[in-house]
């Protein structure tokens, strides 16, 4: 059962980000994005993180998907200014190749579960779920990258500030 | 736990917030933020030379011989880049404060992705690095190619960094943490009871070479960076030549010699045939470059070989040339560049062959250029030299014959391209008769760069003393 909604969810996650960057109107590309979000949500679900599915919509789904709306809304954009058509041998290339990394990392899974000697098991999620168990990690376990993080934050930040302002 | 250790990298930060205050607050912007800049990197240094050793909250935080070897690379070259930066910032319209600081922020996440010890670390400060430096080449926003190298750097290092956490995540999954040091401990355990890697460990080493790979320039995830280099301002193209790649070396030794060193028959015949394909590409096609910049982007793929070769040796001689070519190539390559900075702030011109005549315009000048350009080949006695030497010794010690072997011949090819330089300098003339004026912060840098080049090659023991002791770090 919960392989079968493991691919749902994973297939409709892959097709949607792939119409996301294939859609020549940029509000369909952000609406498959919001759809690529949900899913990954409920992936996050499957995997016993019911706060991080949830943060993930609140924050990516609704937060970050509405700027990106307005900002696509507010620039207007015309249909010449989508930029011209990609090279076809370009395009034919890139997709043999993603299909090879595909039939590679097929492969090398099948041989990783089917093959008889090797016994690598992915390690139990150890911590339970939830705010508070997770609040406790990044505040004892994880302090310093999480306050490194706040410096990130503050760097992207100055980042923006200095890309967007003429003149400061 | 004391927090002490960490004195270096907070100073720097709070310097860096320091300079946007400065900067925010004075009304004239008649004086030049980068001696405030300057200052901080000296103090900071001042900070790493005397700092302790140890390790913070759990091992996440490794303050060792390492770390501060590879802290001393990123101050100086910040320092030189800052100080070559002088003269590009009085020609900004606006935001000349943040530049600074956002040099500053930069070297702040390298520093403390040299003392990282797991890989959640490693990963922010990863990104700490490389965010601001996609503000950096972007800087010229009124010229085309600027705003396109910050695109390309943008777009390429977030697929970078998407590979990488890739492989993380993989190593995280089968192992279940993100400590170097657990992450051996528990791969040698299940490696000792099954007696074989499994496949899923060996894609997380191929995603995680090809996330490190795009930091590196390695060769079939080079293509951004010609297009980044040139594009970007002289001085943060020369920041991204050395620092950004220094930065990827100290993150690449720290996650594979830490964690991964006794799996080293799954990874390092692939890193051997990245280093030929970096000597042999980046060789080759810096021949055909007409531009300064692109030819220091490809030399600068095709040092990137060179120093895989340490790499690839994967025994504590190999990590010490490594550490020290690493030096070598910071004076030589910021020498390269601050002449290239000093040469087109006076004639605009980036192209190899306005260089004719330099001899006669500036003796100086060219004398240092041809240095530079004879230490990056490796004659003797320049630090070149002595850098290629060592790194030649290791792989030759592990039976690395072949590979050595490529890359003495395609050391000969890129005397054709270095040499060309010299060649325009000293053997042709122009009709241009001025000579080329610098600021003394410019020249205070090109003497540095001279100094290192020289004082590397002859007498190299001082260094490498240092670099021993930074390779002692991981256990062979």
């Amino acid at each position: 059962m919960e392989i079968l909604i493991f691919s749902i969810l994973a297939i409709v996650a892959v097709v949607c980000s792939i119409m996301v960057i294939c859609q020549k109107n940029p509000v369909a590309s952000a609406l498959f994005l919001i759809a690529t979000m949900v899913s990954l949500a409920m992936l996050f679900l499957l995997l016993n993180a019911p706060f991080l599915a949830v943060i993930q919509i609140i924050v990516y789904a609704g937060a970050i998907m509405v700027l990106f709306l307005f900002v696509i809304m507010l620039l207007n954009l015309r249909r010449d200014e989508f930029g011209p058509e990609k090279r076809r041998a370009q395009r034919f290339f890139g997709i043999l190749f993603v299909f090879l990394l595909l039939i590679g990392m097929v492969t090398v899974i099948e041989v990783g579960i089917f093959g008889s000697k090797s016994t690598e098991t992915v390690s139990e999620a150890t911590a339970p779920a939830g705010v508070e168990p997770l609040a406790q990690l990044l505040f004892t376990k994880y302090l310093f990258p999480f306050e490194l993080a706040s410096v990130l934050l503050l760097v992207a930040i100055v980042g923006a500030v200095v890309m967007a302002k003429r003149r400061l | 736990m004391t927090y002490q250790l960490l004195l270096p990298q907070i100073f720097l930060f709070l310097w860096a917030i320091l300079i946007f205050i400065i900067d925010f607050v004075r009304k004239e912007k008649k004086h030049n933020l980068a001696y405030v800049a300057l200052l901080g990197i000296v103090i900071t240094t001042v900070l790493v030379l005397t700092s302790q050793k140890g390790e913070l909250f759990g091992g996440m935080f490794q303050a060792d011989s390492f770390s501060a070897y590879f802290n001393l690379i990123f101050l100086l070259t910040g320092f030189l880049t800052i100080a070559s930066s002088v003269e590009f910032t009085q020609r900004l319209p606006s935001n000349k404060g943040e530049y600074f600081g956002l040099i500053l922020l930069s070297m702040v996440g390298m520093m403390f992705l040299a003392s990282a010890g797991d890989l959640l670390t490693l990963y922010v400060s990863l990104e700490l690095t490389t965010i601001p430096l996609f503000v950096l080449a972007s800087y010229r926003k009124d010229e085309f190619k600027s705003t396109e190298a910050g695109l390309k750097y943008l777009i390429l290092g977030g697929i970078s960094s998407a590979l990488l956490l890739f492989g993380i995540s993989l190593i995280y999954g089968l192992t279940g943490t993100t400590f170097l040091t657990e992450v051996r401990t528990t791969l040698i355990v299940r490696f000792l009871s099954t007696g074989n890697v499994g496949p899923a460990l060996v894609l997380g080493f191929i995603f995680m070479i090809a996330g490190f790979g795009f930091k590196l320039a390695l060769v079939p995830f080079h293509m951004w960076v010609p297009d980044v280099y040139e594009g970007a301002p002289t001085p943060i193209t020369a920041f991204l030549s050395v620092a950004s790649k220094a930065t990827g070396i100290a993150a690449f030794l720290r996650v594979f010699f830490h964690a991964f060193l006794i799996f080293q028959v799954d990874w390092v015949m692939l890193m051997a045939v990245l280093a030929a394909l970096a000597m042999i590409i980046g060789n080759i096609i810096a021949l055909l470059q007409t531009n300064i910049k692109r030819m220091l982007a490809y030399s600068s793929i095709a040092q990137i070989g060179y120093i895989l070769l340490g790499v690839v040796a994967a025994s504590s001689r190999g990590v010490s040339s490594v550490a020290f070519y690493t030096f070598v190539y910071l004076f030589a390559n910021m020498g390269a560049f601050i002449t290239a900075i000093a040469f087109s702030h006076k004639t605009g011109s980036d192209e190899i062959k306005d260089y004719a005549g330099l001899s006669r315009r500036s003796p100086a000048l060219a004398a240092m250029m041809a240095v530079f350009m004879l230490s990056l080949v490796g004659i003797p006695p320049l630090a070149g030299f002595m850098g290629k030497y060592y790194l030649f010794s290791a792989a030759i010690e592990q039976r690395y014959i072949w590979l050595v072997v490529i890359a003495i011949l395609t050391s000969v090819i890129s005397l054709y391209y270095y040499l060309n330089v010299v060649r325009q300098m000293y053997f042709q003339t122009s009709t241009e008769e001025s000579p080329i004026l610098m600021g003394a912060a410019l020249k205070t840098a090109l003497l540095i760069c001279v100094i290192g080049v020289l004082l590397l090659g002859i007498y190299p023991n001082i260094f490498l003393n240092f670099a021993n002791q930074a390779a002692m770090v991981f256990h062979y």
